[in-house]
Formats: C-alpha cells, sequence, structure tokens
C-alpha cells in the first residue's frame, strides 16, 4: 500500500470538511420541508406588502389595510417599510399592529366581517 | 435592512426592469440574491401584481446577456493575459491541458452550473471564456441552462407563493449542499487514484 504522504493527509481533511459541509446543508434544506406544515408563517419582512403578508398568513387582506388604516381599494403595494415611513412608524411598530390584527383574524376569533363597500362603486 | 430586503423591496415598486438589471449584473458575477428575487418575482406574478411570461423572458434574456458578458470580457481580455502570462513562465502546456478539458467537460459544466449549482455560474463563464470553449457551444448549453433555472425558480415562487422565504432558503441550502458533495467527489476520486495503482498491482502480483 502507497505512504499516506502530508500531501494525502491535506486532500483527505479536505475531503472529510466538504463533506461535513455537505451534510450540514443537506440537513438544513431538508429541515423545513419536514416541518412544511407547523412552520406555515413566515416572519414579516422589511420588503413585503400588505397583499403577501395577508396571502402568506391566510387571511382576508382587508383586515390588514383596516389594521393599518389603509384603504382596501384600490390596493396598496408599497413595500411595508414604506408604509412604515409614511406613517411614522417604526417597522416592529408595523409588525405588531399586523401579528395582532392576524391573530383576531383566526380561530378561534370569529371570521372577519366582509370589506367594507367602496363608496365610488355603483350600485 | 439586509440587501436581500433592499432588493425585493424594490422589486415590488420597479417589477421587470429591475429585475432585469439584478439579473445581469448577479451573471456577470456580483453576488446579489438573485434566486431569492426569481422566486418573489413568481409570488407576485401569481398574485397578479407581476405578469409572469415578461418576467420569465426577461429573467432568461438577463441572464444569458451577463453569461454573456463574462464570458466575452475573459475570452478577449482575460485569455489574452493568461496566455502572455503562461509564455513568460513556459507553461504553454497547461493552457493546452485547459482547453482540452474546457472541451471534454464544459458543455455538463455550463449547463449545470446555470440551474442545479448557481454559485458556480459567474467562475464556469470566466474559465469558458480563458480556456478558449467555441462560443456557439456556449451559448447553446447557457440558453438551455438559464432558461430551465428562471423557469424552475420562478414556477416554484407561483406554485408555493406564500411561502417565498422558505423556498428560497431550501434552493439556497441545497445549492451549497450539491457544490459541497462535488467538491467531495472531486478530493474523493483524487484520494481513490492515489491508493488505485497500488491495489492493481496488488491484483497482477496474486493473478
Amino acid at each position: 500500500m502507497k505512504n499516506f504522504g502530508w500531501k494525502q493527509g491535506v486532500v483527505a481533511l479536505a475531503f472529510l470538511l466538504s463533506v461535513s459541509v455537505a451534510i450540514f446543508f443537506v440537513v438544513r434544506a431538508v429541515r423545513p420541508i419536514i416541518y412544511w406544515h407547523y412552520h406555515q408563517d413566515e416572519p414579516i419582512r422589511d420588503w413585503m406588502n400588505v397583499g403577501y403578508v395577508a396571502h402568506s398568513y391566510h387571511v382576508p387582506s382587508h383586515v390588514l389595510y383596516q389594521a393599518l388604516g389603509l384603504p382596501h381599494k384600490p390596493p396598496d403595494r408599497r413595500p411595508l417599510r414604506e408604509i412604515a415611513k409614511a406613517q411614522n412608524r417604526s417597522m416592529d411598530e408595523i409588525r405588531t399592529v399586523l401579528l395582532d390584527a392576524i391573530v383576531h383574524a383566526r380561530p378561534p376569533y370569529p371570521p372577519p366581517s366582509p370589506p367594507p363597500r367602496d363608496p365610488r362603486a355603483s350600485p | 435592512m439586509s440587501i436581500t430586503d433592499q432588493l425585493l423591496a424594490a422589486l415590488v415598486d420597479y417589477g421587470v426592469p429591475l429585475l432585469f438589471a439584478v439579473i445581469t449584473i448577479s451573471s456577470v458575477g456580483v453576488p446579489f440574491p438573485v434566486s431569492m428575487t426569481l422566486v418573489a418575482a413568481g409570488s407576485f406574478a401569481q398574485r397578479g401584481e407581476m405578469n409572469l411570461l415578461p418576467v420569465i423572458v426577461a429573467g432568461s434574456l438577463a441572464a444569458i446577456l451577463g453569461d454573456q458578458i463574462g464570458y466575452g470580457l475573459s475570452r478577449w481580455a482575460g485569455r489574452r493575459l493568461v496566455v502572455r502570462i503562461s509564455r513568460r513562465m513556459g507553461s504553454e502546456d497547461k493552457i493546452k491541458k485547459a482547453e482540452a478539458l474546457s472541451k471534454k467537460w464544459g458543455g455538463p459544466g455550463i449547463f449545470f452550473s446555470r440551474w442545479l449549482v448557481t454559485q458556480l455560474g459567474p467562475w464556469i463563464n470566466v474559465t469558458s471564456g480563458i480556456a478558449g470553449y467555441p462560443w456557439r457551444r456556449f451559448i447553446l448549453w447557457d440558453v438551455l441552462g438559464e432558461v430551465l433555472w428562471v423557469v424552475l425558480y420562478v414556477m416554484l415562487g407561483y406554485i408555493f407563493s406564500d411561502r417565498v422565504q422558505y423556498i428560497s432558503e431550501i434552493l439556497g441550502n441545497l445549492g451549497w449542499a450539491i457544490f459541497a458533495f462535488i467538491i467531495s467527489t472531486i478530493l474523493g476520486w483524487k484520494l481513490f487514484r492515489y491508493f488505485r495503482p497500488a491495489a492493481s498491482l496488488t491484483g497482477v502480483a496474486n493473478g
């Protein structure tokens, strides 16, 4: 059998390291798939708009617009960071308001009422 | 606010033109969180905030354009530089070896680095250009791989439109896992080759 020189030692070490890195990332990739049904709610981030948050949390969007004091029509597509800036609020505050509205739009609370009619809409 | 958040917030405001610019720049080699941008664009398309077809067409064209810039710069500027340096150092045979290797493995390398191991994409553009990989074959593999990448990521965002962050996290981790697996395979093969001749000699001696 050939001698195990320092060059082979370095290659073997790099091999073990890369295998460990591969296993680490496989575990990280597989974990969210396994817990897919338990981790439905994504953390609310600055880039999201109200429509996305409502879609991601499966609540009617008008509930969230209402909580932020915004009209639901036409839909405000600005990212939350812009809404926070315009309303002179911090992102943490916006997040708290939205999460509170989401909690109250889900069971055990009664389902939210339908969106108010647009006064400009024809009868 | 992270660069990912800034990019995605800008995507909500500026749509397809921003997507085109970001993908082009990232394909040249600037590290942008472009995979998440594509997944988010798919989600926005599902909710009617962007149109699916322009997203796919602009994304594919931008990726192909960025790759051509990377390949072109490496072929016309990088190659000259490498040839000049290797002539001075008397190692021209190494360039010929690199060219042969690129011709043999270049196609699959280009194709898989477009959509499966996207971290390698800009590097493969540079090495293909320097090794003088034929442009016609480069663009063929490039178009196939980039269209597949854009369609795959945008459609994942479209289908799982309520879980942009989870999908991006899974795809990012899978990409690094495959990258590390490829490195492991190459290193494992090196070790195997080092020990193989001794084993085959033993086999001959025994026979």
